[in-house]
Order: C-alpha cells, then sequence, then structure tokens
C-alpha cells in the first residue's frame, strides 16, 4: 500500500473523461496488490506441488539432490529461506521448505502471507469490487487461517496446494465476469500479469540453470520428466505437448515458455497483456502524454515480439531473463508514481 | 426448547406469561416449538457461514483472540405491533426535530440558556461543545442528520429513550444485513407477517446527503470518510458506501485547496461536496482539534466555514447527546416545539448539581452510573452488582469530576427469548432504531434490537459481548394470521 511522500506535489487538476467513474488513487494501488498476491499465491502453490510431485516421480534422488530442488523453490521466489528449527527437529528442506513457504507468516512470500494481504486489500476496495470477488478471497482466507488449517495441510499438502490455485483461477474468472472492465479492472490486469512475469522469469531462469548443469547427467525419461516438472510449473505442459508432441527439447520449453505468441502462460503473452493494460488506463486518465510504464512495456514487447531463441541463448538465458525481471521491477515503480502516489 | 424458559417479573417481549405467547409473536412461537432444536441449530451454523464469508465483522481491541469478530446473531426474531410502533415513530421524530433546534440554538443566540432553561455551565462544560462551530451556518440548519436512539422498556413495557446517539452512531448495516439473513435462513416466517422494508434506508440516507450539499449542483460529489480498515467499524463505513454507491475515503485521500476539499484520483484531484464522516470531531481536521490526528484532512473545518462542504453530522452534536444534557430533551421539546414528549426520559440524576450527588453516593447500590461522554458500555457502574471495593472507588471519581457523571435508577430491561447453549432462555434487549433527518424526520421501522447475552447482564454493546437480532415492525392491521382474539396457550414441551 502507498504511502503519501512529504515533496512538493504538482497539482494535476482533474482531467478524466466526466463519464467515467473517478478512481481513488488508494483504491488503484489496493486493486493492483490484491491481484499482485493472489497471482502471487497461485505460483507459490503450484511450485510446490509440482515439487512435492516431481520428487515422487523420480523415485530415489540423492537428499543432497532434493534439497536443491527445494531451495530452488525459494530461489525462484527471492525468499530467504527458513531459520533452522532450534528444537532439533527435521532440517530437512522438504520438511521446512513446503512449511515456511505455506504458513511462515515471516515471509513475505508464504502463501499465508500472500493471502492475508490479497485480503486485506481487497477489504479496503470492498466498494470497488464485486461480492462474488469479495467472497472469493474471504473464503480462502478462513481457509488457510482457519483452526484445522494446518491438520488439513498435514493429511494433504496436494489438495491445500490446489484449494490455493484453484480459488486464484475463480477470482480471475469472477474478476474478469463481475467487473466493469474500467480502470479498476485495468489495474488488477496490470497487476496479474506483472507478477506472472516475474514469477515466469524466475521459474524459467532458476530451473533452467539447474537442469543444464545437470544435463549430462540426465538420460532419457528421467530427462524428461524434470522438462515437464519446469512446463508444470508455469502451467504449460498440455499447451507445449500440443504442439510439440511430448518432444522436450530445452530449447523448445524455453522458447515456448518466453516467446509463445498465444499461450497466455507465456511472459511474452503476459508481457503484451500488461501493456495493453497500461495503455489503456493511460487513455482513460490522461490522453495526452504518454507514461513511463508504459514506455518499458512498449519496448520490452516490442522485444519479445522480433525475439528469436537462439540469439537469447547467445546472449545468455539467465541474464536475458533476469533484464526482463529488472524491467518488471521499473515499470512498477513508475505505475506507483504515475498513479498510486498523488 | 422452551422447557426451561422463565419470565421471572420481567416485561417478556414474546410471552405474557410462560406458554402464552402474545398475539404478534403466536406464529413465531408455533414455528419455534415445531421446530426442534436440530433444525434451528442448523440455520444458525448457516447464518454464521454467511456472516463470516460476508465478512460481516466488527473489530474489539480489548479481545486478544483475533482482531475480527461476528457479531452474535441471534435467529428469534423481535416483533413491534404496527400501533406500538406508531408511538415511538412520532416520539423520535419529535425528538430529531428538537435535537436540531438545539443544537443551532446553542450554536447561535442560545434563548434555551437566555431563559434559563439548562444551567449555561452544565453547556460550556460539555466535552463535545465546540466553540469553534459559534456562529458557522450549516445547510438547512441540520446539524444531526443521523440519530441512533436507543429505547427501552420497564417491568410494565413502557418505552423509554434512555440515550441519543447524535455523533456518529453506527449499528444500521448489521440491522440491513440481519434482515438479508434472515430473509435467507427464516423464509417461511417472512411469509406469516408483512413485516415493514428497511431496505430503503441507503437510498434515503443518500437523498438526506445530497440535501445538504453546499453548492448546488445536480450530482454533488459524496464520499464516506473512515478511518480506516482496523477500525472497529469498517465494515459498515464500507456497507454504507457501497449501498449508496459513492466513494470510500480516508483522511490521507483528501487534500484541502483554496478553501475546497479534493480527493486524490488517478486523472488529478476532484472536488468533494458532502463528506458522510465517520471519524470523531476530535480528529477531523489536525489544525483544528487534536494536531496529532492522521485520520482526519488538515483545513477541513476552514472549508466548511466558508460553506464549501457539507459534513453529516456537522461537528459539535456531542453537546447534544451529552448524558448530562439528556435529562433536558424533555424541557428542549417543550421550548422549541410547545410540544409535550411522546416518548419519556429515564429519570436522572446529574452529579454536577449538589443535591442530586449526595443522593447518588447514598444510592449507589440501586443505582446505573454512566460518565457522560462515553461509548460502548464503557466507564460504567451497574451499582446493584458491582463489589463494594468498585463502587467506592467509583464514588471517587464522581467527587472528582461531578460533571463527568450521571446517574439513573436501575432500569429491569424486557427481556426476549434467546438461543443460549441450545435452549431459549430470557435475555435482556434494548431497541435503537435510527433516524434521518433531510427534509423531515425518517424513522427507519425497526432498528438494531441489541442483546446482552450475558445471564443477567443488562449491557447491551457490542464491545461489551452484546449480540443483535432482526427487529421487524409490523404493517397496520395485520398482526398475526389470528384474527383479533387473544392467543391461546401454544404446547411447549411437544416434539422438542
Amino acid at each position: 500500500m502507498s504511502q503519501s511522500q512529504i515533496q512538493l506535489i504538482t497539482v494535476k487538476k482533474f482531467s478524466q473523461h466526466p463519464a467515467s467513474r473517478p478512481l481513488l488513487a488508494r483504491d488503484a494501488d489496493s486493486m493492483y496488490w490484491m491481484s499482485r498476491y493472489i497471482e502471487r499465491a497461485e505460483h507459490v502453490a503450484r511450485l510446490l506441488l509440482v515439487n512435492s510431485n516431481l520428487l515422487v516421480d523420480v523415485g530415489d534422488l540423492s537428499p543432497a539432490l532434493q534439497d536443491k530442488q527445494w531451495n530452488s523453490v525459494l530461489t525462484i521466489m527471492r525468499s530467504a529461506g527458513p531459520a533452522a528449527p532450534s528444537n532439533g527437529n527435521s532440517t530437512r528442506a522438504g520438511t521446512l521448505v513446503p512449511r515456511y513457504m505455506t504458513f511462515d507468516p515471516e515471509n513475505h512470500n508464504s502463501l499465508i502471507t500472500c493471502v492475508t494481504r490479497a485480503r486485506e486489500n481487497a477489504r479496503a476496495v470492498r466498494e470497488n469490487i464485486s461480492a462474488e470477488m469479495w467472497e472469493c478471497v474471504n473464503t480462502l482466507y478462513w481457509a488457510i487461517r482457519g483452526d484445522d488449517a494446518a491438520a488439513r495441510f498435514e493429511e494433504s499438502p496436494d489438495d491445500f496446494y490446489r484449494m490455493v490455485m484453484n480459488a486464484s483461477m475463480l477470482f480471475q474468472g469472477l474478476t474478469d465476469q463481475t467487473l466493469d472492465h474500467d480502470q479498476r479492472w485495468l489495474f488488477t490486469q496490470l497487476g496479474k500479469y506483472l507478477e506472472r512475469i516475474d514469477v515466469s522469469c524466475g521459474i524459467v531462469d532458476t530451473k533452467y540453470g539447474i537442469l543444464q548443469a545437470s544435463e549430462q547427467r540426465l538420460e532419457g525419461a528421467l530427462r524428461n520428466i524434470h522438462w515437464m516438472a519446469v512446463l508444470r510449473c508455469c502451467c504449460s505442459l498440455e499447451a507445449y505437448r500440443r504442439q510439440h508432441v511430448g518432444d522436450m527439447e530445452p530449447l523448445r520449453v524455453a522458447s515456448f515458455l518466453i516467446l509463445e505468441r498465444h499461450y497466455p502462460r507465456s511472459i511474452r503473452y503476459a508481457v503484451a497483456m500488461a501493456h495493453e493494460a497500461i495503455g489503456k488506463i493511460r487513455a482513460e486518465v490522461n490522453v495526452l502524454a504518454i507514461d513511463p510504464a508504459e514506455r518499458i512495456l512498449g519496448r520490452l514487447d516490442a522485444q519479445l515480439e522480433y525475439a528469436e531463441i537462439g540469439e537469447i541463448l547467445s546472449e545468455g538465458l539467465s541474464q536475458y531473463l533476469q533484464k526482463i525481471r529488472y524491467q518488471v521491477m521499473e515499470t512498477a515503480a513508475a505505475v506507483q508514481k504515475s498513479y498510486f502516489l498523488h | 426448547m422452551f422447557e426451561r424458559y422463565e419470565v421471572d417479573g420481567l416485561f417478556d417481549e414474546m410471552f405474557v406469561a410462560p406458554g402464552e405467547p402474545r398475539a404478534h409473536y403466536r406464529a413465531v412461537a408455533e414455528r419455534l416449538v415445531g421446530m426442534g432444536a436440530e433444525a434451528f441449530a442448523r440455520r444458525v451454523r448457516m447464518a454464521d457461514v454467511t456472516f463470516r464469508n460476508q465478512g460481516i465483522t466488527f473489530t474489539v481491541y480489548s479481545d486478544q483472540r483475533g482482531v475480527e469478530k461476528i457479531f452474535p446473531f441471534d435467529l428469534v426474531p423481535r416483533i413491534v405491533p404496527a400501533d406500538e410502533w406508531d408511538v415511538i415513530e412520532r416520539g423520535l421524530a419529535q425528538r430529531i426535530t428538537a435535537l436540531n433546534l438545539f443544537c443551532q440554538d446553542i450554536y447561535h443566540e442560545q434563548h434555551i440558556l437566555r431563559e434559563r432553561v439548562i444551567p449555561p455551565e452544565l453547556i460550556y462544560a460539555a466535552k463535545m461543545f465546540r466553540r469553534e462551530m459559534f456562529h458557522v451556518n450549516v445547510p438547512h440548519n441540520i446539524y444531526i442528520h443521523i440519530c441512533g436512539t436507543d429505547l427501552i422498556r420497564d417491568r410494565a413495557g413502557n418505552y423509554f429513550v434512555l440515550e441519543d446517539n447524535g455523533r456518529t452512531p453506527s449499528g444500521v448495516s448489521y440491522v440491513l444485513e440481519n434482515r438479508a439473513i434472515m430473509k435467507r435462513v427464516f423464509p417461511s416466517l417472512f411469509t406469516a407477517y408483512r413485516v415493514r422494508a428497511i431496505e430503503d434506508y441507503p437510498y434515503n440516507l443518500l437523498q438526506c446527503l445530497k440535501y445538504v450539499a453546499a453548492n448546488k449542483f445536480d450530482d454533488p460529489s459524496i464520499v464516506v470518510l473512515t478511518p480506516g480498515i482496523y477500525n472497529s467499524a469498517y465494515f459498515e463505513h464500507s456497507f454504507l458506501a457501497r449501498q449508496m454507491g459513492v466513494e470510500l475515503v480516508e483522511g490521507r485521500d483528501l487534500i484541502v485547496e483554496n478553501s475546497f476539499v479534493y480527493m486524490r484520483t488517478t486523472a488529478g484531484l476532484k472536488r468533494v461536496d458532502v463528506i458522510y464522516r465517520r471519524v470523531d470531531d476530535d480528529f477531523l481536521d489536525p489544525l483544528c482539534f487534536r494536531t496529532d490526528s492522521g485520520l482526519g484532512v488538515p483545513g477541513l473545518m476552514n472549508a466548511y466555514r466558508n460553506g464549501n462542504l457539507a459534513l453529516v453530522n456537522a461537528p459539535g452534536t456531542g453537546v447534544a447527546d451529552d448524558k448530562a444534557i439528556y435529562p433536558f430533551v424533555p424541557a428542549m421539546i417543550k421550548f422549541y416545539l410547545s410540544q409535550d414528549p411522546i416518548l419519556p426520559n429515564v429519570p436522572t440524576y446529574i452529579c454536577a448539581e449538589d443535591s442530586h450527588r449526595r443522593y447518588v453516593l447514598e444510592h449507589l447500590h440501586e443505582l446505573v452510573v454512566k460518565s457522560t461522554n462515553e461509548s460502548g458500555g464503557y466507564g460504567m457502574l451497574m451499582g446493584h452488582q458491582a463489589t463494594q471495593a468498585e463502587r467506592e472507588e467509583f464514588a471517587q471519581k464522581i467527587n472528582a469530576d461531578p460533571r463527568n457523571f450521571i446517574a439513573q435508577p436501575v432500569v429491569e430491561l424486557s427481556q426476549h427469548p434467546s438461543l443460549i447453549d441450545g435452549q431459549f432462555a430470557g435475555r435482556r434487549v434494548d431497541l435503537r432504531p435510527y433516524i434521518l433527518m433531510g427534509e423531515k424526520p425518517i424513522v427507519m421501522p425497526g432498528g438494531l434490537t441489541r442483546v446482552a447475552l450475558r445471564e443477567g447482564s443488562l449491557v447491551v454493546n457490542s464491545s461489551q459481548g452484546g449480540g443483535s437480532k432482526d427487529t421487524w415492525v409490523l404493517e397496520e392491521d395485520d398482526g398475526t394470521p389470528v384474527q383479533g382474539e387473544a392467543a391461546a396457550p401454544v404446547a411447549l414441551t411437544n416434539g422438542v
């Protein structure tokens, strides 16, 4: 949530088209963050789900390798990681990381933190969202915070993660179908897609790095399982298969996840949608000027439209993706400055 | 479920005597008896889930177990027949008219003080008397646009006004949500009665807000000002803003420039004409009232005094709902309207007055003593239930600051069947109707019936663990399906 800064504010007089309803700067901030946090929760839940299923599929991995897989989740989300338990219990990443990423309130990216913040933001803008959207977030909140949440998680972590993922999908559907597609809706889309770009870059960057390093040691079926897991993390396995018929070729996987034109989970698609959202916001609010956030996203959109996977790899995949992540950060800061800090 | 129900010499809303419901409650009593405990419990669960999923909560700060709570809701409705309500309605309309005339007078010519109807020192020592409002002209001379007046009944069933709440009365959102949930959970009960609708409250409120818009635009810009999501009544602020279709703002969303108020939108500053403010006077404007307030808007009072803004309710109305001024309301009605009060006050002793204070100190064990400006049931002594030590402590407080205390004889509030641990038991209730003042007074038919859930307790406030009920005011000429005659006793022990 934003804070007003004590500085000389150039007072901008109200310039919006009189027919459309004005949106409080603070409300825009909340709509944006509400969507970002829900999207983040969905990604975290999916990462944890896919990872735990992967470890079952590959069977006997050495403990060190298992830990590495779990720690990759932390790397993707840029989370510091759990403190070692002081009571002498297991320090295995396999037990610590899921709990840390699900229930730890100190972890900024844990499911409980993301859902709580999403709900707080939703509460602050209740008059701007539909009752259905509110009930969706609120129900998820109580499900995660309820007295029986820990017990349900122990009984079936998979079901728990699916609950979060499904709630996010439901929320997106409700947002699209029960909200007027005006500024309010546009800010939710902007928040959602910026978050998607950020996390997807993290997934591809981290997982690709791990897999490439162990490429020589992985054979056939095992190799496929790992690459399938990467696609699953981005909810893209089936769509990829429809195009490439199960050929888990690393280049093709990376290309699909980054550059695929039509699939909603690709980075390219998310950038295009974010660009569209910011463009429409700017058009509704301030017809003449070009918005700095729009400029960044416009350039990124054009870049991805004409990019080619070979060039990306020769530049360095990790470097390329980190540059995109950096631009997302810049966009977010620009959005905050232009629209939230009035 | 009524097996162990006792009436005990109190006025019971539902029963004349155990087993004998009043005519207008007969249908409800029959349904409840026929329903049985399990079916009723199922409906209670349904209601609870609905409350929680919709986030109809309030916040209690003294409680450590989580910050948000569901306001306990009892599913048995409280029913008021049309003829009883007619008197109440006229009495409340009369009262809000007189209170507004009083506010207008007290901040201008002060005739009521010159004529010695009220001692001036009581007014000037009132904590909520705002000198900043002297000679400020307010739109249509309306100060109290929204009032929540608390009514109680004594052992004989007579209605009394316990107090007025003319600053930022809350609770109306629960009234509206309670009704919605009752319709969902007990649709069959509604078919047996014709209940007067309350759903037009947000519309009426909006019309009142439009009425006081300072500039005569057709489409004044109206906002609800909230302290924020951590305020205990935040749900209501958000709810009313939504129902009326107006923006919900916090102090930090507003800015005053050139004595006009603007709100910060993504497209720049948009002017605001009317503020329905749910922030107390003290926190409204750090340049005028408390300087440490972060909830208000610097310069707001400036805009207000320049006539560029309407505030609902106006600042300074606390002088009218001060508990030490409350005893003079019947005198106000006489003075301004030349009428007798339709609704009586509870007899009150003002500790600021020597003879009253002496009586109070000698009879602490029989009286309820209240601070004049607290709300939420805080700062009270229930003399007949307190220990000797508590009474002595309170006596010291009274002597230290007599102006701050009033006392009233204990009124044995009426009771109403409420579900406690699977059985119905009598619990004390009060009634808070909501009155709007626009072009004319509009009294909402019904209001919040609050229930003191602890056995024997007379304190109904939510912050003290109270609950609520839906209140049904019946349409004229329609009490029950049984026409005319007194209700026959209902067998209360079948099938339970």
